[in-house]
């Protein structure tokens, strides 16, 4: 019973949240610049046709009655039509999702077991110089700002190197109705730079969780005795510290991995990676407001919605969480 | 957590890689400092610039009379000019905007813990709404609603910011509130401003303190990747974020220099902040003094 006015309290705390989010975010975005001028053409558009273009748009309308328009719409799953594309917002997002999930995927990939290897590498020899060479490396690799990375990636890789293309998502195969680059040999070397682009700061940010939660599980009773057993320090490493400094680690994946189809905006701008977030930066520019507000609403909630996996993970993973509930 | 922790942190020298790094920053504030006096151009006064030698590479014979050591930009501007004038733009907006977070989030947080009720409600349940969001989307829908400019800029940082300050000054406020000594300042009929302001707050605002390195770091990052975006400071007054975009351009055509040395400078002038950070992080969090 208690758990499920736990979980309920939560969940109209977060459709709060949520709406609160909305209406701010409504507000600004209707407060900047007027997007009638991105649709008709300036140079040729008289008067009238600017005039007709605010009503078909709806613009005419005072602002709280187009919130309200927007809430009701949404409730009914319709976020409205992209002034630009003239396509459904909240399909436009959807069709998007799939190129942004499969590099976010493919970085967590390649983040989540270096990050634990070099973590667990650096915690085991504590104060050793793997372990302040690990320590330094996830510091200076959290300094990059990820556009330059980015930039960097496609000069090494494209333009000096010539191994990967530098931008565009490549041929993809249909699979559940949905266009994958991570099927084809062409899609994933256009995957690997932007891939690699996201993985770093994650790297670095995972090891330093595996690194402390190792140096902390180094000194626990349990890791001594296994010791005195006479186990292998591999096998100590990834049967005993792994499983109990996995919870911290769960969640920063999962945080991360939510951050991604945010923070994904920079990396997709530059490798021209058609995804969730070059359609936030596009329709942004744009001012296609109805694409803006579904993107935002959408990336809000895959961010909460993966918190709540987070939390009720714990379960799974750590046997206290599941007897204390 | 108290004064004396955060002036040892001055008297206390560690390991060499940390005096490197606090080398490293005190270089780049003076060279922001000083400029103007040393930068070969004024990339902000179109009348230095020559279009016409426009993307040259390094070590390029320039009409001012100078070398462009390290080319210019598809404008025409030095790059080595660009970066000083660009530092003193990143400075600027990182400091003003961390300086001014701390001081409201702290003040917010400590207001949260004194008043109790629906303050703190109000407070908190904006905090956690900021703090459950990625970063760079709280500050991308600021910055959308403000519009860009230097001062817009500075104004979403300190949006983002705020929230961590405050979440940590009620944790410690709250705690201090329970000590005899505010209870005696409180018997003694002090203003309820005095209290707040020369009991409570002191005494809660180093834990936010050490929180300043780290956040001016992630100011320097925001504040380029909103320039880089296009939504940051204006074009005429290159950031060293904006800088790196410019370049991006020309970096499928080889020419490298206009991205790859303004953003080296702004990766040597994050680390540098963030390995200070780190250590007073270190310093001052007992936890992790062993570590």
């Amino acid at each position: 019973m208690s758990i499920i006015t736990t979980v309920g309290g939560r969940l109209s705390q977060a459709f709060l949240l949520l709406l609160v989010m909305s209406l701010i975010g409504f507000v600004g975005i209707h407060s900047v610049g007027n997007p009638v001028y991105n649709i008709v053409n300036i140079e040729t558009a008289t008067t009238e046709d600017i005039r007709r273009a605010t009503i078909a748009l709806g613009l005419d309308q005072p602002l709280w009655q187009q919130y309200l328009l927007f809430l009701k719409n949404v409730v009914t799953g319709n976020f409205g039509t992209s002034y630009i594309y003239h396509l459904p917002a909240f399909d436009l997002v959807m069709s998007k999702l799939p190129a942004t999930f499969e590099l976010a995927s493919i970085a967590m990939l390649i983040a989540a077991p270096t990050g634990i290897m070099l973590g667990l590498l650096a915690g085991r020899r504590h104060g050793s110089s793997v372990d302040r060479n690990v320590l330094k490396a996830s510091v200076s690799a959290l300094s990059i700002p990820s556009f330059w990375l980015s930039m960097m990636l496609i000069m090494l890789g494209a333009v000096i190197l010539g191994w990967f293309p530098s931008g565009g998502r490549g041929a993809t195969v249909s699979l559940f109705s949905r266009e994958w680059s991570f099927l084809t040999l062409d899609g994933l070397r256009h995957l690997t730079l932007p891939a690699l682009a996201l993985a770093v700061p994650n790297i670095a940010l995972i090891a330093r969780l595996a690194r402390s939660g190792t140096i902390e599980m180094e000194s626990q009773d349990f890791t001594r005795f296994c010791r005195a057993k006479g186990l292998s320090s591999r096998r100590i490493l990834f049967r005993h510290t792994l499983p109990n400094i996995s919870v911290p680690i769960v969640t920063i994946v999962g945080m991360q991995f939510g951050g991604m189809l945010a923070f994904a905006v920079v990396v997709e701008t530059i490798f021209a990676w058609p995804g969730v977030g070059k359609l936030l930066i596009d329709s942004i520019q744009l001012l296609d407001r109805p694409v803006l507000m579904a993107t935002l609403t959408f990336v809000s909630v895959a961010f909460v919605g993966l918190n709540a996996i987070v939390d009720l993970f714990y379960a799974v993973l750590d046997p206290r969480v599941r007897l204390s509930a | 957590m108290k004064v004396e922790t955060i002036r040892a942190l001055w008297k206390r020298p560690t390991r060499k890689s940390v005096s490197l790094s606090k080398l490293l920053l005190a270089t780049y504030i003076l060279l922001a400092l000083v400029a103007p006096i040393i930068a070969p151009q004024n990339p902000h006064d179109p009348l230095q610039i020559y279009a016409w030698e426009a993307s040259s590479p390094p070590l390029a014979m320039g009409g001012g009379g100078y070398t462009y050591l390290l080319g210019t930009d598809g404008l025409g501007r030095d790059i080595v000019s660009t970066i000083l004038y660009g530092l003193r733009i990143s400075l600027v907006v990182s400091i003003t905007s961390t300086a001014i977070a701390a001081l409201i989030g702290v003040a917010a947080g400590v207001s949260a813990a004194y008043f109790g009720k629906w303050v703190d409600v109000v407070i908190m349940r904006i905090v956690d709404l900021q703090l459950s969001l990625p970063t760079i989307l709280v500050a991308l829908i600021a910055i959308v609603t403000l519009g860009p400019g230097i001062d817009r800029i500075i104004l979403a940082i300190i949006i983002v910011q705020w929230a961590v300050y405050a979440r940590i000054a009620r944790g410690v406020a709250l705690s201090e509130i329970s000590k005899s000594y505010l209870d005696a300042a409180r018997l003694q009929r002090l203003p309820t401003r005095r209290v707040i302001f020369r009991h409570l707050l002191p005494n809660s605002i180093a834990p936010a303190i050490t929180l300043v390195p780290i956040e001016l770091g992630h100011a320097v990052a925001l504040e380029a990747t909103l320039s880089f975006l296009g939504l940051g400071v204006p074009i005429d007054k290159p950031s060293l974020g904006s800088t790196v975009a410019s370049g991006f351009q020309y970096l499928l055509t080889g020419q490298y220099w206009i991205s790859l040395f303004p953003g080296l400078a702004l990766f040597g002038l994050i680390a540098s902040i963030n390995f200070v950070g780190e250590d007073v992080r270190r310093l001052l969090d007992p936890r992790n003094r062993s570590i």
